[in-house]
């Protein structure tokens, strides 16, 4: 057992000492890497952040509840207590039918409504959600249209559906390219392996004529592989370091412009770790992947 | 302890490199292998240490059946053997003791201990001086005794040899002749491969003579 562990720290110490030995080749292995984890990693920045910045825009997705003019005091009453107390909305405010008429005439369109001898629009409550997705949205509106006194509901939420499409379709792309990169990342650590296995070729046929098992050999290349995975997470997230930083004052400025508190947001603690184990386990794969190649022809 | 029967290998290509053949070696037991370049002797030493399989016929050792092991079990049979190449396969990378250390750390070995057993070895060999050296600094002879000394690090019931005097002048095969006389005295049991007539003649003991794969005498 505690020769088991003492070969375990071996194999580390000699992965990192072997890793350090060429430190170009080990460097330039970390920035392939780092760039395949990067490029998908900003695009998810990039969703994240435009998903927040559509959160915070101030025109935010509205739900019109029309009252029925036959509505009673205690109905009216009824919803605007509703209104009040339900958690999913935000803020809400009443238009009663005269101001909205003073808006239209405001609008200049006096010329219509003054020859009108009553008053045609409804009663209105106007409000937002506090959380702004599509489907929420819809059961919302269902659920006030359904209420005594409601004329109807309705929502505007076609820029809303129209958007999270978009970036739901962005999504779709990142997790694809995340594949499709976690794949790149594997074949680039199993080639760097390689050079690692053609230069200790007889150092393994060494060891397996002396009773070596294919595990014992394994270890000191999964651990080159694993180091090698996290040194690249590592580049990558540097890369996305500077990357924020150089989108961060142009994005600022934008945002300033259009008197929004916006700022870019970075990656998390929690995604950078989830970052550094992917990487750690897609090389430490590429490794095991070579490693075991080469046993096999070794037979 | 080592059983061929009816053993035959060919290797891809056709070329029957043993025909046949049917022996047994004893606990304890020196037995030395002769015939000319090309008889067959390495082949004899790889099939018992499963680094080759037979074609036919059954190699066994200690009763198992070395030819069907797992690729998984092949490690541990060979744990118990001393292996001694004709080509050393010293490892240029690493420092003589390094070297000596490596079946041990390969067999799981206590680090402490290991470090002990690997400097007796190298202490019966005479090279304990050198054990900061790194091998391409040794001369041929040494790197024969450090292949020895690897070899037996572990203590292995059984040594294989091949070729062990092979380039070397007469006074460094006799000293290493005579250490395998040692290990002989403790009850290892011993295959070895040779020209060397001379040898054999100093040393007394079985002689199995190959000649084109086929058991000639001494059987
Ligand atoms: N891997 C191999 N593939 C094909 N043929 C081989 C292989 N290894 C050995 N042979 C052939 O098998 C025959 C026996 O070879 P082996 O190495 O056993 O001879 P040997 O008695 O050890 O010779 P030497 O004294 O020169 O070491 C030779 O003709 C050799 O060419
Ligand atoms: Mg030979």
């Amino acid at each position: 057992m505690r020769s088991w562990l003492a070969h375990h720290v071996s194999s580390f110490a000699d992965a990192s000492r072997r890793l350090l030995r060429t430190p170009f080749a080990s460097g330039f292995t970390a920035l392939a890497i780092g760039v395949a984890i990067a490029l998908p990693a900003s695009m998810y920045l990039a969703i994240s952040n435009l998903n927040r910045l559509a959160g915070d825009l101030p025109a935010q997705p509205e739900i019109s509840l029309f009252i029925a003019e036959n509505a009673t005091q205690g109905e009216r009453d009824a919803i605007k207590q509703k209104l009040g107390a339900h958690p999913a909305i935000g803020r809400h405010h009443f238009i009663s039918s005269e101001a909205a008429l003073e808006r239209l005439k405001a609008k200049g369109l006096a010329d219509i409504t003054a020859g009108l001898e009553k008053n045609p629009l409804p009663d209105a409550w106007v409000l937002t959600l506090q959380q702004a997705s599509p489907g929420a949205m819809e059961t919302l509106r269902r659920e006030l249209a359904g209420l005594p006194g409601v004329e109807s509901a309705h929502a505007d939420s076609a820029w809303a559906e129209r958007l999270q499409a978009m970036l739901t379709l962005g999504r779709q792309i990142v997790l694809l390219l995340s594949a499709l990169f976690g794949l790149a990342l594997v074949a680039i650590a199993s080639n760097a392996i390689r050079a690692q296995i053609l230069a200790r070729r007889e150092e393994i046929e060494v060891s397996r004529l002396i009773g070596a098992t294919d595990r014992y050999i394994r270890r000191p290349f999964l651990y080159f592989g694993a180091l090698q995975g996290a040194t690249g997470a590592l580049a990558a997230l540097g890369i996305l370091v500077l990357l924020g930083l150089a989108m961060d004052g142009p994005v600022s400025r934008l945002a300033t412009l259009y008197g929004s508190p916006f700022r870019l947001a970075s990656l998390g603690a929690a995604e950078g770790v989830a970052v550094l184990g992917l990487a750690t386990l897609s090389s430490w794969l590429g490794a095991w992947l070579a490693v075991s190649r080469t046993l096999r022809k070794f037979g | 302890m080592i059983q061929f029967s009816q053993v035959t290998k060919r290797y891809p290509g056709g070329l029957t490199a043993l025909d046949n053949i049917t022996l047994g070696i004893e606990h304890g037991e020196l037995a030395f292998l002769t015939g000319h370049s090309g008889a067959g002797k390495s082949t004899l030493l790889k099939l018992i240490a499963a680094i080759e399989r037979p074609t036919s016929g059954a190699v066994t050792v200690n009763g198992q059946n070395v030819g069907r092991l797992s690729r998984h079990t092949v490690p541990f049979l060979r744990r118990n053997i001393g292996l001694i190449f004709q080509d050393h396969k010293l490892l240029f990378d690493r420092s003589v003791i390094e070297n000596a250390l490596l079946p041990l750390s390969i067999a799981g070995f206590d680090r402490r201990e290991a470090m002990k057993r690997a400097r007796a070895a190298l202490d019966k060999v005479g090279l304990l001086k050198r054990e900061r050296a790194m091998p391409v600094a040794l001369s041929g002879g040494e790197q024969q005794r450090l292949c020895i000394a690897r070899a037996v690090v572990s203590r292995p019931a059984l040594v294989l040899a091949d070729e062990p005097t092979g380039n070397l002048d007469a006074g460094y095969a006799i000293d290493i002749l005579n250490m395998f006389k040692d290990f002989h005295r403790v009850g290892t049991t011993l295959v070895i491969s040779t020209h060397d007539e001379r040898a054999i003649q100093a040393m007394g003991g079985r002689v199995i003579h190959l000649d084109h794969g086929r058991l000639a005498d001494g059987a």
